[in-house]
């Protein structure tokens, strides 16, 4: 009987694991299978004609990674700063945790609110319109808890011994920060940069307000009124027109590129990942 | 000069963060004053007569991620405990790897899957109940469902590892089975770890946005009679997140007490989002300590 | 409307020294389609730097003309005077390129089932949730399953004007939503029973179907050119590019050409009448 019951058990977490391992394998599929006929270097160099019948995905590739590169350098000071903080300057562990807490916090906050927020703050606020700016520091703020925690928990896991070693050299904090702190958790922020940069890739709530259009726009001329196109938003605004065949292929397509990108910027961050899991099991 | 400039970028980090709510909470102002706590409770959204009450998105928003919850935890824990309990070190980490690469699928892409996919699904298998069109609740919450499965099985598996091998092994040594060791040992010990997967997959369902919008009909004043009936999950709805997402923020802007409203919708949903969020973490750290 | 050709000269000189700037423009899905493909072929013809974007449809095109955010706006409704109201100190320009009109829509099993015209009082009815099933105007017993527009799009807005006066007097309701046309021919053409509202020349008469107008009479008027332009048909509107003043810079090689003999083949191209062809 007991036996039976963890036959049972095992077969039935197998049977779970394999449901879930095949529905998002399954999915990749689905895109990969309809969006692959329409990869072609046309499609990657192109820019969209006919509301996306024809042409190809250029310029919202470039306006992505516009928007993702302008996200990561507003990003990485700010988090930086945060983490320093957190591990250099904060003394009490009940500010530390609150800090934690908030970045936590953060990291949940709807990207849709985030968005909006950019939209009344920086296109309406600071009138500048639709700008790929807005759209980089909307982002910045959804990338801040993932960078911030990562490069905090790289530095927690920085040997004491460095730190008093270097204590004992006579470095006051600023220099141990330089010389040790900062060096050593480099993987940490690419780590977090990464990871955070993948989901931002996807997101289309923080950029449809405040960033991104349908079609026309190039590279942006300055602060003001300078949107950027982007893959998200181009698969969000084709979705509703999946009828039309013309769009079909190319839409799936877009979508596949997408898929792509944001696995690769996952898949960049593994190794860094895997050998600070290696460390923690030593 | 270093202490100076981390500081000085985290207080911009902190206002940032304060002024997303801050924000939210005096754009709202006018619409508590017009309706108090009636925006919270009121059943009817009708924004041309300056009617605004929240309730039927606040149950839309709450009933998919529920829906998304129930069916995606039972296959997540399942998952997890294959992962955790079963599989050798290398294959395990292989398998994590492998679901939170596809954790990391876009949403709007999941969109486009339930559009061209589900949708009609759930039309047809349903078609007995007469439902009005495949978007409905239901569409949104299962599609919810795969986008938030990734999330349980990667937090519910750390919160299986965290419980001590050692335990395991002088359970097994003792003479029980695998099975018996899970659900003895491993399962009230993770407990909490559970318990906050579940809370923060909860969380990110009712913050999801593209999916959603796309997939749940975006019906207004949709509140059924009983709360927990069925029936109802197959009509289409409307959710805090599909209101945000959708024109009449666009048209909202320049009139201030639709605008108004509009924030308080903003405002409900980090508030929602917040404290689950933070139960979720305050959980997870107890199983920490 | 001609007196802005006769200005033609004056302004050109004006243009050239304005070539650097980006036109933007923002509005109707329906005025998008000939708008957006003109904005293309004068991006690679004339090498002009045009952005269109069709956010909130028609009264999205509307408030960010009026916020200052677009140098054009698409509408596919008139200019109200609420909008006007507004925004006091802009003056909306109603440029007329062209005409098209607002039919209502029904999935394939809806035609064949027989329905094939409604009266305005049949159609208030099933909008208040008076007539529920199709068997009760006439058709094969199935649930009237009704899109309504979203806020905000001129679609709706003719709709309301034609069925109650004025969108100001139609009762409020609550009914499953749809944006955009793509998303409605989309939405109505993959479910049983459906009925929303469409611009009539995106009703292709193989996956949704566009009804006629009952009078109290009993003849139909269908939604074809010949009954819209001579307006015959009901539920006709105007398609506008609106400007504030007279238009000025990039957006006058845009409404130029949009006007001209080539931009007016867009127009028809895309199913909606042509200046010329209005009665």
């Amino acid at each position: 009987m007991r036996k039976l019951l963890d036959f049972v058990l095992g077969a039935v977490v197998a049977l779970c694991a394999l449901v879930a391992v095949g529905i998002l394998l399954g999915l990749v599929y689905v895109i990969a299978q309809r969006g692959g006929p329409a990869i072609t270097w046309n499609f990657l160099t192109e820019q969209i004609r006919l509301v996306g019948a024809s042409g190809g995905i250029f310029w919202n590739l470039i306006g992505t990674m516009i928007l993702l590169a302008s996200a990561f350098v507003i990003c990485v000071p700010l988090a930086v700063g945060l983490a320093l903080v957190e591990r250099a300057w904060l003394r009490h562990p009940a500010s530390r945790r609150a800090l934690c807490t908030v970045l936590y916090t953060m990291n949940g906050v709807p990207s849709i609110v985030l968005g909006i927020f950019g939209f009344i703050v920086f296109v309406q606020g600071c009138g500048w319109g639709k700008s790929w700016l807005a759209g980089g520091l909307v982002l910045a703020l959804m990338m801040l808890p993932t960078v911030t925690v990562s490069l905090i928990e790289r530095l927690k896991a920085i040997p004491s011994k460095y730190l008093e070693a270097a204590a004992a050299l006579g470095l006051n904090r600023a220099q141990i920060v330089w010389s040790v702190q900062i060096p050593q958790a480099w993987g940490g922020l690419l780590t977090g940069s990464l990871l955070a940069l993948a989901r931002a890739a996807g997101e289309t709530a923080p950029i449809m307000f405040t960033a991104t259009i349908f079609a026309g726009a190039t590279l942006p001329k300055g602060i003001r009124e300078s949107p950027v196109l982007s893959l998200p938003y181009h698969i969000f605004i084709l979705a509703q027109d999946s009828f039309d065949p013309a769009v079909g292929g190319k839409l799936w397509g877009a979508a596949l590129v997408l898929l792509a990108l944001v696995f690769l910027l996952n898949l960049l961050a593994l190794p860094s990942r895997l050998k600070i899991h290696e460390e923690a099991n030593v | 000069m270093t202490r100076a400039l981390s500081w000085f970028f985290s207080l911009i980090a902190l206002v940032g963060i304060a002024g997303v709510v801050g924000l939210f909470a005096w754009q709202s102002v006018p619409v508590w004053q017009q309706e108090g706590w009636g925006y919270l409770t009121g059943v009817k959204w009708f924004f041309r007569q300056h009617q605004f009450g929240a309730l039927p998105m606040i149950y839309g928003s709450v009933a998919v991620a529920a829906v998304a919850l129930l069916l995606a935890a039972p296959i997540g824990f399942g998952a997890a405990i294959f992962t955790a309990e079963y599989l050798p070190r290398r294959l395990r980490l292989a398998l994590k790897i492998l679901i939170e690469l596809l954790a990391g699928v876009p949403s709007v892409v999941y969109g486009l899957l339930g559009i061209l996919l589900l949708r009609d699904w759930v039309y047809d298998a349903f078609a007995r109940f007469d439902p009005l069109s495949g978007d409905t609740l239901l569409t949104a919450g299962a599609l919810l469902a795969v986008m938030v499965l990734p999330t349980i099985v990667t937090l519910s598996d750390d919160a299986l590892r965290g419980v001590s091998s050692a335990q395991r092994q002088t359970a097994r040594s003792l003479g029980l089975t695998r099975a018996e060791t899970i659900f003895s040992v491993s399962l009230p010990q993770a407990k909490a770890g559970l318990g906050a997967a579940l809370l923060l997959a909860f969380g990110r369902a009712l913050g999801e946005t593209i999916a959603v919008f796309l997939v749940v009909g975006r019906q207004d004043n949709h509140l059924p009679a009983s709360l927990f009936s069925l029936r109802p999950l197959l009509e289409s709805g409307q959710t805090l997140t599909s209101k945000l997402g959708g024109s009449e923020t666009n048209i909202a802007y320049g009139e201030p007490k639709h605008w108004a409203a509009m924030a308080g919708l903003g405002l409900i949903l980090l508030v929602m989002t917040g404290v689950v969020t933070l139960l979720g973490t305050g959980f997870g750290r107890r199983s920490d300590a | 409307m001609r007196t802005f050709s006769l200005a033609l000269p004056i302004l050109a000189l004006a243009a050239c020294t304005a070539f650097a700037e980006t036109l933007k423009v923002n509005g109707s899905t329906t005025v998008n389609l000939p708008v957006a493909e003109a904005a293309e072929i004068l991006r690679a013809e004339q090498k002009l730097d045009i952005q269109v974007d069709t956010q909130g449809g028609s009264s999205g095109g509307i408030s960010m003309l009026g916020d200052g955010l677009v140098q054009v706006g698409m509408a596919s409704k008139p200019v109200s005077d609420d909008d006007r109201a507004r925004y006091p100190t802009v003056k909306f320009n109603e440029i007329h390129i062209g005409e098209d009109a607002v039919a209502l829509i029904v999935s394939r099993d809806v035609w064949d089932g027989g329905v094939h015209a409604l009266t305005r009082q049949q159609i208030k009815d099933i909008y208040e949730s008076r007539i529920t099933n199709w068997k009760d105007v006439g058709g094969k017993p199935q649930r009237i399953a009704f899109f309504n527009k979203e806020p905000g799009r001129g679609t709706w807005e003719v709709f309301a004007h034609w069925t109650y006066g004025s969108p100001k007097d139609a009762p409020q309701v609550s009914f499953p939503e749809v944006g955009g046309n793509e998303e409605t021919r989309n939405k109505v053409a993959g479910t049983r029973g459906a009925l929303s509202q469409l611009s009539s020349s995106w009703a292709d008469g193989k996956n949704v179907f566009a009804l006629g107008i009952k009078l109290d009479d009993g003849t139909v008027i269908e939604p074809t050119s010949e009954n819209i332009s001579t307006k015959k048909y009901p539920l006709s509107r105007p398609l506008f590019l609106l400007t504030n003043g007279e238009p000025r810079g990039v957006a006058k090689p845009l409404i130029e050409f949009v006007l001209s003999e080539r931009g007016q083949e867009l127009i028809k191209k895309h199913g909606y009448l042509r200046l010329k062809d209005l009665k």
